[in-house]
């Protein structure tokens, strides 16, 4: 079995317990529609990164929007996803919200219990990756997935590398067709 | 066993190293404590502040046993968890910075004893008279001379093999008990911070008893290369105070540039105005590779590993002076000068010189005959895409940059005679040159840089040294009621996230709002380097006071001290709380009490994980850079889950506050907005004022406005009555409280975490 190495070297696994890559946004849809509470955890290179026209926090907004996720709004994108008319259901910063759903009986953003999908979108790779560590090793109740276009090992579930932001921008296109379709 | 003879006790020892008999204090409960003696301090302070790990990696390989797997609930086969295993490595991390910083303090002794004498007197002039406040709060000693700094250096050296000690296998086997003992050590790194820099001081006659210290040449640009240049790289004064005197007695100051990187930049420019400093840690390899420096005398700590390498390179003479950097090199202590000169400049030999004179000789010679036949032409603009002309997107580069900057991009552009986005990517640059180790197609990406790199001048006051008690006199009432709304520490390396102005932007903000603003080390250089419409730097536009609005440069890292002292000063003097092994009390009043928050926003050393968990230990709040997650640790509470009870100490009674203040001891935050927003919160103490507490969440408020686009979520936890409500923001804050439910919560005469845990020190030692 050959290793999956992530885009930015610093994060490379050392480790045996690394994350499953899916190729298929029909599968992210699956997973994140079979969630009981999902999360979508936003950092600031939202602010910054561009797919096409768009602006990353726009496709986030539709990412929650398609599939109703509460967000938290960490750094400093509060203001943006307020501009963009969301009121985002927590503001705890990076680490933060990571220290709470570390705890199986945190109520959750919304007061209805901790959440069992935690979905990362903007956070920089190195301080993601660290944060996802903590949650493989301390919170074996919930399962996490990454949005962004690399390979994070230690996620549960993980895009892998895309070579090109229209591989990403097609993804994110499909996993939002597939999270506004009904499933049987 | 027969017990013989009942030996002196430990308790015999201690009083006679710290002279008992001199009454100018009571002594506390905890004279030159041991690793057990503040443990349940620790204990208290991580059953607020949990510690919260990140496995920076899941495997232990430190023994044969392994490696072993500690992923989730798996333990290694010597028993060992992975929550313990990051403790463990945070430990080994803070007694290697406390190590590095006692190692620098104790070749200053030596060097200084071996000058003046132990009996030589500390004196940090007339505004200076509690001149070791951590020695004085830890020991219970006041030194007196050089020699007695040297008994603090064997008492702290006797604690450090203890903590190295239980790194080993098979020893402790708790996460919290690991933190005690590295809170245990990283306190003492103050101590010997705090050795190291009053012995600098007295011994080389540094700045003392003033604020306006110079104001000096700061950045690349500043360094006058037609003239023959040595570089100083490092932390200790050691060598560079000699050259400069060399220098000068040989009349060759304004002939010979001095200039330095990292700290001793700093310590050569508190004994030199004419020195120079070139700038951070960042800018080490880049300057090296400039090939500007005709002579590089390097002596410890944040250095490049590879310089022989980089200083051949370029043709530069390369002089190691300390031993624990020796890079291999052949020893020449005990040759003589004109036989180490000649054999520098006619065959290019690199020299270990453990005698500080003679390296000085040694430099200043080899640069005066080396200088005149090297060439310091830099690539200019006009040259770069010929530089990168055989760059191919491969993009190895990026993917290497511990920054995640997009290298290849910006060198594709420089290719196509863009140069903005190199631009872009130097002033983010941590500068270890791993992208151009791995280009496959060798693009001189460094050399590039020299087009794309400002050769702007800016200036820097040099450090000054310990704040005075003068002006703890001024301020201690301000910052303990909260009219001054807090003193804001930027500290540590320059491993920083984004543009290295976010330091000096954030320091700006602070001032203007009438903070106190202090910095030390590389975070000090880089807030010097951004002026204003009108050319004038922060530190021109700024008083160099450490009053309400000043920005204060104190000086290297093991000025560091200094800052921290200021906090123990604030309990002396202002409050008068004795200070003499009295560490449970005055620490508690710091953290209660005075409004203090420490920013490393680019730390990277394990001297800066000594140096944030030190002031941890002393109630000192700490905000990181989001690289700081792989220190693995960090010290949070949960503020509406957490209890925050604490005792008012003049009612004896346990009172639940509800108040999450100060709401971590360390914490990582992802950007500078955000880290603006939560030092301003880190601020808050259970003891402001009404009017104090208004003037912190007017801050709070303005800044979360501002960057976060709203009121914070968490205001009604710090609003104790309505008296507490800003002003300006009184009719929102108002009706949010009435849409949350806000009730009034009590408000204590004076809080204290002493009684709501097993300690000897009795409440009313806290009460003055």
């Amino acid at each position: 079995m050959t290793m999956t190495l992530p885009y930015h070297r610093v994060n490379v696994l050392t480790g045996t317990k690394a994350a499953r890559i899916i190729e298929d946004p029909s599968e992210y849809a699956h997973l994140i529609k079979r969630a009981s509470r999902p999360l979508l955890v936003l950092g600031p290179r939202i602010l910054t990164m561009s797919l096409g026209e768009r602006l990353l926090a726009e496709y986030a907004v539709e990412i929650a929007k398609a599939a109703d996720i509460p967000i938290c709004a960490t750094a400093h994108t509060q203001k943006k996803l307020l501009e963009l008319g969301v009121q985002p259901a927590s503001n705890y910063d990076l680490i933060e919200i990571i220290n709470h759903l570390k705890d199986p009986e945190w109520r959750g953003v919304k007061k209805e219990g901790n959440h069992d999908l935690v979905i990362f979108l903007g956070v920089r790779t190195d301080l993601g990756e660290q944060g996802l560590s903590t949650l493989k090793h301390f919170a074996p109740h919930l399962k996490t997935m990454t949005l962004c276009k690399y390979y994070y090992p230690n996620a549960s579930y993980s895009l892998p590398n895309f070579r090109k932001d229209e591989q990403w921008k097609e993804f994110l296109d499909k996993l939002i067709e597939n999270l506004k379709t009904k499933e049987a | 066993m027969k017990v013989v003879e009942k030996k002196r006790t430990r308790k015999d020892e201690v009083y006679k190293v710290i002279k008992a008999d001199d009454k100018w204090e009571p002594i506390g409960h905890t004279p030159m404590p041991e690793i057990p003696d503040l443990r349940n301090w620790d204990l208290r302070l991580l059953k607020t502040y949990k510690p919260f790990y990140a496995p920076f990696c899941d495997l232990c390989c430190f023994c044969t046993y392994g490696k072993c797997d500690l992923t989730g609930d798996k333990r290694g086969a010597c028993g060992i968890d992975i929550s313990a295993q990051q403790a463990r490595i945070v430990l080994l991390a803070c007694c290697m910075g406390m190590s590095a910083h006692g190692g620098h303090a104790r070749h200053v002794l030596h060097y200084l004893i071996e000058r003046l004498g132990p009996d030589y007197k500390i004196n940090l002039g007339d505004q200076i008279l509690v001149e070791a406040p951590h020695i004085r709060t830890v020991l219970g000693m006041k030194p007196e001379t050089l020699g007695d700094l040297e008994k603090v250096m064997e008492y702290a050296e006797s604690q450090l093999i203890q903590c190295v000690s239980s790194l080993h296998t098979g020893q402790e086997g708790s996460a919290l008990d690991y933190e005690s003992k590295a809170l245990h050590i990283s306190m003492l790194d103050h101590v010997v911070m705090e050795v190291a820099d009053i012995a600098q001081i007295v011994g080389f006659g540094y700045p003392t008893s003033k604020a306006d210290t110079p104001l000096v040449g700061l950045g690349w640009g500043a360094v006058d290369r037609t003239k023959p240049v040595i570089l100083l790289v490092g932390h200790n004064p050691v060598t560079a105070v000699p050259i400069v005197d060399y220098l000068n007695e040989h009349g060759l100051a304004d002939k010979v540039e001095v200039a330095g990187i990292c700290c001793t930049a700093l310590e050569v420019t508190r004994y030199s105005e004419r020195a120079k400093v070139v700038g951070p840690l960042s800018r080490q390899l880049f300057f090296v590779r400039c090939g500007i420096a005709d002579v590089i005398v390097t002596d410890e700590q944040c250095i490049r590993t590879d310089m022989p390498i980089e200083a051949a390179k370029v043709g530069s003479a390369l002089i190691a002076t300390s031993e624990k950097v020796c890079y291999g090199l052949e020893d020449a202590s005990k040759k003589a000068v004109d036989e180490i000169v000649s054999d520098m400049l006619n065959h290019s030999k690199q020299v270990l010189i453990l005698d500080p004179e003679k390296a000085a000789e040694v430099a200043v010679r080899v640069a005066l005959g080396l200088a005149p036949k090297r060439n310091k032409v830099l690539v200019k603009p006009e040259e770069v895409p010929e530089l990168a002309k055989g760059h191919r997107l491969c993009n190895m580069c990026s993917q290497v940059c511990p920054n995640l900057l997009p290298v290849g991009d910006a060198i594709e552009a420089a290719k196509n005679g863009n140069i903005q986005p190199l631009v872009e990517v130097f002033e983010k640059c941590i500068g270890c040159g791993k992208c151009e180790q791995e280009c496959p197609r060798h693009v001189p990406i460094f050399k590039m840089m020299q087009a794309a790199a400002s050769w702007e001048e800016w200036k820097i006051r040099a450090g000054r040294g310990p704040i005075m008690d003068t002006e703890i006199r001024k301020v201690g009432a301000p910052i303990v009621l909260g009219t001054i709304p807090g003193v804001i520490a930027i500290v540590g390396c320059s491993n920083f996230p984004e543009e290295i102005e976010e330091i000096a932007e954030i320091a700006e903000e602070f001032a203007k709002r009438k903070y106190i603003v202090v910095l030390s080390g590389c975070s000090a250089m880089v807030a010097g380097m951004k002026k204003d419409k009108e050319g004038k730097t922060l530190y021109e536009k700024y008083p160099p006071d450490f009053d309400a609005g000043g920005i204060v440069n104190v000086g290297s890292c093991v000025a560091n001290a200094h800052i921290t002292g200021a906090a123990i000063k604030i309990a002396n003097i202002f409050a008068t709380l004795p200070l003499r092994g009295n560490y449970e009390v005055i620490a508690d009043y710091i953290l209660n009490r005075v409004g203090a928050c420490g920013l490393a926003w680019g730390a990277y050393s394990q001297k800066a994980a000594s140096i944030a968990t030190g002031c941890n230990r002393l109630g000192i709040p700490v905000v990181v850079g989001p690289h700081s997650s792989k220190y693995r640790r960090l010290y949070l509470s949960r503020k509406e889950e957490d209890d925050w009870t604490v005792m008012d100490g003049r009612e004896k009674k346990l009172v639940d506050t509800q108040e999450p203040s100060p709401e971590h001891l360390i914490t990582v935050v992802e950007s500078k907005e955000r880290a603006m927003v939560t030092l301003a919160k880190l601020c808050i103490r259970k003891n402001d004022t009404p009017q104090g507490r208004q003037i912190k969440l007017t801050h709070y408020i303005g800044l979360h406005k501002q960057y976060l686009g709203t009121l914070p979520d968490d205001l009604h936890l710090y609003i104790r009555r309505a008296s507490d409500i800003p002003i300006f923001f009184k009719k929102e804050v108002t009706a949010y409280l009435e849409k949350v439910g806000w009730k009034e919560k009590p408000v204590l005469s004076l809080p204290t975490l002493i009684g709501t845990y097993p300690s000897e020190v009795p409440i009313d030692a806290v009460v003055h």
